[in-house]
């Protein structure tokens, strides 16, 4: 395994407000990451700087680059979709091809032919007669036919309704990925996502309060639901987060072996989203 | 690599569908405007004959030279025109409309460089719209040379001598090339001001792209006493140092005769006295330096 990306001391400070703060991490090749964080926790900013659209303090390289100066060799081997990202309203769809097929020489016309073939979207139309849902599959369709290392989505499916959402993950996995490939995705919907990745990192406050691999996740991360004198003695462990449901205390522990939990109650690897609110809480505490 | 900057262009003018409507568009009102003269002309048909009969037999070709280049060159004038304002109003949109439509981060995240985005947005500006005006000028006169001398041929007049042997045709076109060309560098740092503008406003490009150049003279003439700034800056417009004809004392001379030599518009320009002006080299180093901020703005502006 080798390291795509590589972040040493990263921060990005707008005036007084610093958006990521001192951060270091290293995304290897043939992964799939995704990076959670609340609004304005970052994410955006970190993106950008690995993108080469901002520039930031410290040391960050992404496949050897320095990605703010050398965006345009970047952006050979690096895709993304971004909600801000959007496609212009007044292109045609084969212009739009046509565009990308001149400029991008890891571009393949025939392979953009082949996915929009599969949606419903005319060549000729533009962009602005399109649906929201076909702007993202002619997005991703142009995305999935640059032969490229790394895949950045930033909230791709922001706003698109959930057989559509579902379909473009599909697309993703299915036709796309493979272990040449990384990708790196935001979003608010964690659930949909949950299973396709192969790591994840958290981020708030511009800090990162995670960075791990799914399948050490339940190594690391007990979720235990108790009632009564179990729970009382499951909380003298320490839980990093406890709440109440269904009349039992469900408490969330990190760093401790499962043998610790033995006939307390009922144990499960906590899901994405309940590891990274109680780790989020935990961190503003 | 060719095909790659091609490209950049080929999306100006796909966005800028202005760049090839317009000169279709003067081009088919000045035909229509040919046409309907010569329908209406119908009326005067005693007056007609003998004003052919005149211009074939009385008229020397000088003459008849002169009033018929004139009267093609006027033609070009709107272009001329046209060629200003389109130019304006397509670099003020320039380097505004792709963030204002947010899809700028789509253009940069592709493997093109900000400063090779700026440059092919210029050369739309000095290059790409003044080509589409110079096909348009020669489309038009050669549709209304058609035209009049199917009509003049009706007439029973001869339209080989009248209309095709009396419009220096090769000299005008070639002197619309030269003016459009040179008007283009001449006015460049207007276009590097506008580019510049259009790059870095948040609102309202065209008021902040025209209110310096107002609001400075006032305040020039106001505390300074003076108006360099206008001088410069306005004084430039129209003023292309590519023709030493002096054509107020033209006007002013009672006794002016045109003779053969004049009718030639080219004959009047000198590219060589233009490449040699030190105002045109000025305004084109103004032009390079407010493209190089235009290209800093688009890289280094955070668009969140």
């Amino acid at each position: 395994m080798t390291s795509l990306v590589s972040a040493e001391g990263v921060s990005k400070r707008y005036g007084s407000f610093t958006a990521v703060s001192n951060v270091s991490f290293e995304i290897e090749s043939g992964k799939i990451l995704g990076l959670i964080g609340p609004n304005g926790a970052g994410k955006t900013t970190l993106l950008k700087a690995l993108l080469g659209l901002t520039d930031c303090e410290g040391s960050l390289s992404v496949m050897g680059l320095d990605p703010f100066k050398q965006r345009k060799e970047l952006m050979r081997n690096i895709c993304f979709i971004a909600d801000v990202a959007v496609l212009p309203r007044w292109i045609k769809v084969t212009q739009l091809l046509d565009y990308v097929a001149a400029v991008h020489p890891n571009f393949s016309r025939r392979r953009a032919d082949e996915l929009l073939k599969q949606t419903k979207i005319q060549s000729s139309s533009k962009v602005k007669e399109l649906s929201k849902g076909m702007v993202t599959q002619l997005h991703l369709s142009i995305i999935m036919s640059i032969d490229a290392k790394l895949l950045v989505l930033d909230e791709p499916t922001l706003g698109l309704d959930i057989i559509f959402r579902k379909e473009f993950y599909a697309n993703l996995l299915n036709d796309y990925f493979d272990e040449e490939r990384t990708i790196l995705v935001t979003t608010h919907q964690v659930e949909e996502i949950e299973n396709l990745l192969t790591d994840v990192m958290f981020i708030d406050d511009g800090r990162i309060l995670l960075d791990s691999p799914m399948e050490s996740l339940a190594d690391t991360y007990v979720e235990l639901a108790a009632s009564g004198d179990k729970a009382e003695k499951a909380r003298g462990l320490g839980p990093i987060a406890e709440n109440q449901m269904f009349g039992k205390s469900v408490m969330l522990f990190e760093g401790l072996s499962r043998e610790h939990f033995a006939g307390l109650g009922e144990m499960r690897t906590p899901s994405v989203a309940d590891l990274f609110v109680a780790k989020v809480k935990r961190a503003r505490q | 690599m060719i095909t790659h900057h091609l490209a950049l262009l080929k999306r100006e003018v796909w966005e800028h569908r202005s760049i090839w409507m317009t000169p279709i568009a003067i081009a088919s009102i000045v035909t229509l405007g040919t046409l309907t003269a010569l329908m209406f002309a119908g009326d005067y048909a005693h007056e007609l004959d003998m004003a052919l009969f005149g211009a074939q037999n009385i008229a020397n070709d000088t003459g008849r030279r002169a009033v018929l280049s004139g009267l093609f060159f006027g033609s070009s004038g709107l272009f001329f025109l046209a060629l200003g304002i389109l130019t304006i109003f397509y670099s003020l949109d320039a380097l505004y409309a792709e963030r204002k439509d947010k899809s700028i981060l789509f253009w940069r995240s592709l493997p093109v460089t900000d400063s090779e985005t700026v440059i092919s947005k210029l050369l739309t500006a000095v290059l790409v719209i003044p080509t589409a005006m110079i096909i348009g000028i020669i489309a038009t006169h050669l549709v209304n040379l058609l035209v009049t001398s199917i009509w003049v041929s009706l007439k029973g007049g001869d339209a080989s001598l009248l209309i095709w042997s009396s419009v220096p045709i090769i000299d005008n076109w070639l002197s619309a090339v030269v003016i459009v060309y040179s008007g283009a560098i001449w006015m460049s740092p207007f276009v590097g001001w506008f580019l510049f503008v259009s790059a870095y406003t948040k609102r309202s490009p065209f008021m902040m792209g025209f209110l310096p150049l107002v609001l400075v003279p006032m305040f020039e003439g106001i505390f300074l006493h003076s108006n360099e700034f206008a001088s410069v800056v306005w004084g430039r417009m129209g003023k292309i140092p590519i023709s030493r004809l002096d054509i107020e004392s033209m006007i002013e001379n009672d006794n002016f005769e045109m003779s053969e030599e004049m009718i030639s518009v080219l004959s009047h320009l000198d590219i060589g006295y233009f490449l040699a002006s030190p105002s045109m080299w000025a305004g084109v180093i103004v032009c390079g330096l407010l493209c190089f901020g235009a290209i800093y703005v688009r890289r280094y502006r955070d668009e969140s």
